[in-house]
């Protein structure tokens, strides 16, 4: 049977923006299970990114709890987030977030400085990682230098560097073109079912969507929709 | 190379016109800084090193008014008196006015003897040198009433150039003389300061050669001393030698006023207002600018690379992370800026001494000096690093990531 990795119990979340109280999320039960491959769907301000950052450990809920492999994700202190980061989720995001001073191996090594690998085995683990997404032969590009499929590319080989338990995107192809958009999703999927990883991503893009084993609808806070689709 | 100073490094070079700015900005800050504070300590070491056994004897109305020659053997003849000497300043110049240096009257008879502890004698006539060199020249400068005895500034510099047996013109511009032609003086002898407020671009010449041309008419001007320096014998309070040289002509002709020679270092130091206050007003404005424009401009980096620690933060840095690179850059950069501006002030110590010569003496950039502008320019660097990092410390991570970087 297969265990649920990712669990948001009864959680709240609420911002204050111009003095106005905004309820994001909404008592959310969400379960994710091992493996799973979720893409978010919903109208902006519905809480997908909110739930992303929830189970980053990148912002804390007002109240329930949020669980990642066993660990209280929720419980943990400001100190013990960003180590905790480091060993079980990887990031993509929309607009790619490489340092543009660094090479892309440079950027895929970077989470890999927080791992007690030595430096050569970083440096191999960064280069098995660019071949996963096909850019060895960009290695020493910055990111200047690299178009934005390749750009979110080397964002996927650096959040899979260091053998995260879950990767987070949130819009990995929101500014990339169609057949640029294709190719990360189809990096995605095979990470999901060549390597089991755990992905959640939010998407806009329908097509998108249409790759994960499941979509979630959310609006205003609330999950409206689960259909158990299989890709 | 590791990691977080690989990062520092790819961010310095990759702004290389800011940075460079702020680099050169941070140069004049520790050049000002180093050639401010020499300059004070410069002044600062003329009074210290000025004798507190060594009297001057002024006219009490005026450095400028002379003092009669009668006067000498009165003072000589106090107790606790053990040598005077008359010191009159000359004010000529070497062909052209640019080449203006320093010139004084002395007894020539006396004023080696007095400076013993102040001046060595590195060179005489024929080139002798070492201990013989002071005997030689003492015997020169008697001997010739045209003799005179140079600081090796006026030696070594090519402006002048002046070499132990030239004879060396100088055009007056207080005791001209009658036939319209220059002083000539024959050079007997070579020193080197042994006292910071003695400069080495002065030259000593005998009182009785000014005197006697001015009494026979060959040249125009008052017969007199201008001051006398007087030193005491140990033992005997200062104080009351003064007073009593003061008490011998209180009913005239000339009143006069006797100080320390430091005292008297001190006036000329305060003649010419206030310096080292005015000084360290105007180099603490512009310090004080620079500051705040280099932590400004650090503060703009910071800003701009909120984003980045919020990257760094999601892969799973701490946020001390960025706030440290950013102080290790600051650092950095303070000390290339630092450390140029030092080495601007070491390799120009030459020509700004030779140029501040003749009103500040010991202008000279010292190691404690150099200590003090790098351990300001790094203080720089790291508060100026921690303005601009320290709010990495409070931010979210979300809110640092939406940040448009």
């Amino acid at each position: 049977m297969t265990r649920q990795f990712i669990t948001l119990d009864q959680v709240s979340k609420s911002y204050t923006r111009g003095g106005e109280k905004l309820q994001v999320l909404d008592q959310l039960d969400l379960t994710i299970p091992e493996g799973d491959f979720v893409a978010l769907m919903g109208p902006s301000g519905s809480g997908k990114t909110t739930i992303l950052n929830l189970v980053g450990g990148l912002d804390s809920c007002d109240s329930g709890t949020v669980s990642v492999a066993d660990a209280e994700v929720s419980a943990m202190s400001r100190r013990e987030l960003p180590a905790w980061r480091s060993r079980h989720v990887g990031f993509v995001f929309q607009s790619f977030n490489l340092l543009p001073v660094l090479t892309a191996h440079e950027n895929v090594m970077l989470p890999l400085q927080l791992t007690p690998l030595s430096a050569a085995e970083r440096r191999k683990q960064a280069d098995f990682a660019l071949s996963v997404v096909d850019l060895s032969d960009r290695a020493s590009h910055r990111p200047s230098q690299l178009s934005g499929g390749q750009e979110q590319r080397v964002a996927i080989a650096r959040a899979i560097a260091s053998d995260p338990d879950v990767i987070i995107a949130d819009e990995p192809t929101g500014d990339l073109d169609r057949q640029s958009a294709d190719d990360v999703l189809e990096i995605l999927s095979r990470l999901n079912a060549e390597l089991g990883k755990t992905i959640l991503m939010v998407t806009h893009d329908l097509i998108a969507a249409k790759k994960a084993r499941r979509i979630l609808e959310l609006d205003k806070g609330l999950l409206v929709e689960d259909p158990q689709q299989e890709a | 190379m590791h990691f977080p100073l690989r990062l520092a490094l790819r961010h310095l070079m990759a702004r290389k016109t800011r940075n460079g700015l702020t680099i050169v900005a941070i140069s004049i800050a520790a050049f000002l800084l180093c050639f401010l504070i020499a300059i004070v300590q410069g002044l600062e070491a003329s009074v210290q090193s000025a004798s507190t056994t060594r009297l001057v004897t002024q006219s009490a109305v005026s450095l400028f008014v002379d003092l009669p020659t009668s006067y000498q053997h009165k003072i000589d003849a106090v107790e606790g008196v053990h040598l005077t000497t008359k010191f009159r300043w000359f004010g000529a110049y070497y062909q052209a006015r640019e080449n203006f240096f320093a010139q004084f009257a002395v007894d020539q008879d006396r004023f080696l003897d007095m400076y013993t502890s102040d001046i060595e004698i590195v060179e005489g006539p024929g080139g002798v040198t070492g201990p013989e060199a002071r005997i030689a020249v003492q015997k020169a400068f008697e001997s010739d009433r045209r003799a005179a005895i140079i600081g090796t500034g006026l030696r070594d510099n090519e402006r002048f150039g002046f070499q132990v047996g030239d004879q060396v013109p100088l055009i007056p511009m207080i005791y001209p003389r009658t036939d319209g032609s220059a002083w000539e003086f024959v050079i007997v002898g070579c020193y080197r300061p042994l006292k910071a407020r003695i400069p080495d671009t002065t030259m000593y010449f005998r009182a009785d050669y000014l005197n006697e041309a001015i009494v026979s008419g060959e040249a125009f001007g008052d017969h007199g001393a201008g001051v006398y320096y007087v030193n005491t014998e140990e033992g005997v309070p200062v104080e009351q030698i003064a007073e009593e040289i003061d008490e011998l002509f209180a009913n005239g002709p000339q009143r006069t006023q006797t100080i320390t020679e430091a005292a008297f270092a001190s006036f000329f130091v305060s003649a010419i207002g206030n310096l080292p206050l005015f000084l360290g007003t105007i180099g603490g404005a512009v310090l004080f600018s620079i500051f705040f424009s280099v932590v400004n401009t650090m503060m703009i980096t910071g800003r701009q690379r909120l984003q980045e620690a919020g990257i760094l933060q999601a892969l799973g840095f701490r946020p001390l992370v960025s706030t440290t690179l950013l102080v290790f850059e600051g650092l950095v950069i303070s000390l290339i800026g630092g450390g140029g501006g030092i080495l601007i002030a070491y390799l120009s110590e030459g020509v700004l001494a030779q140029i501040l010569g003749q009103s500040i003496q010991n202008y000279q950039i010292t190691p404690d000096l150099v200590l003090m502008a790098l351990g300001t320019s790094s203080l720089l660097g790291i508060v100026a690093g921690l303005a601009a990092g320290l709010p990495f410390l409070r931010s979210n991570p979300t809110e640092a990531l939406r940040s448009s970087g």
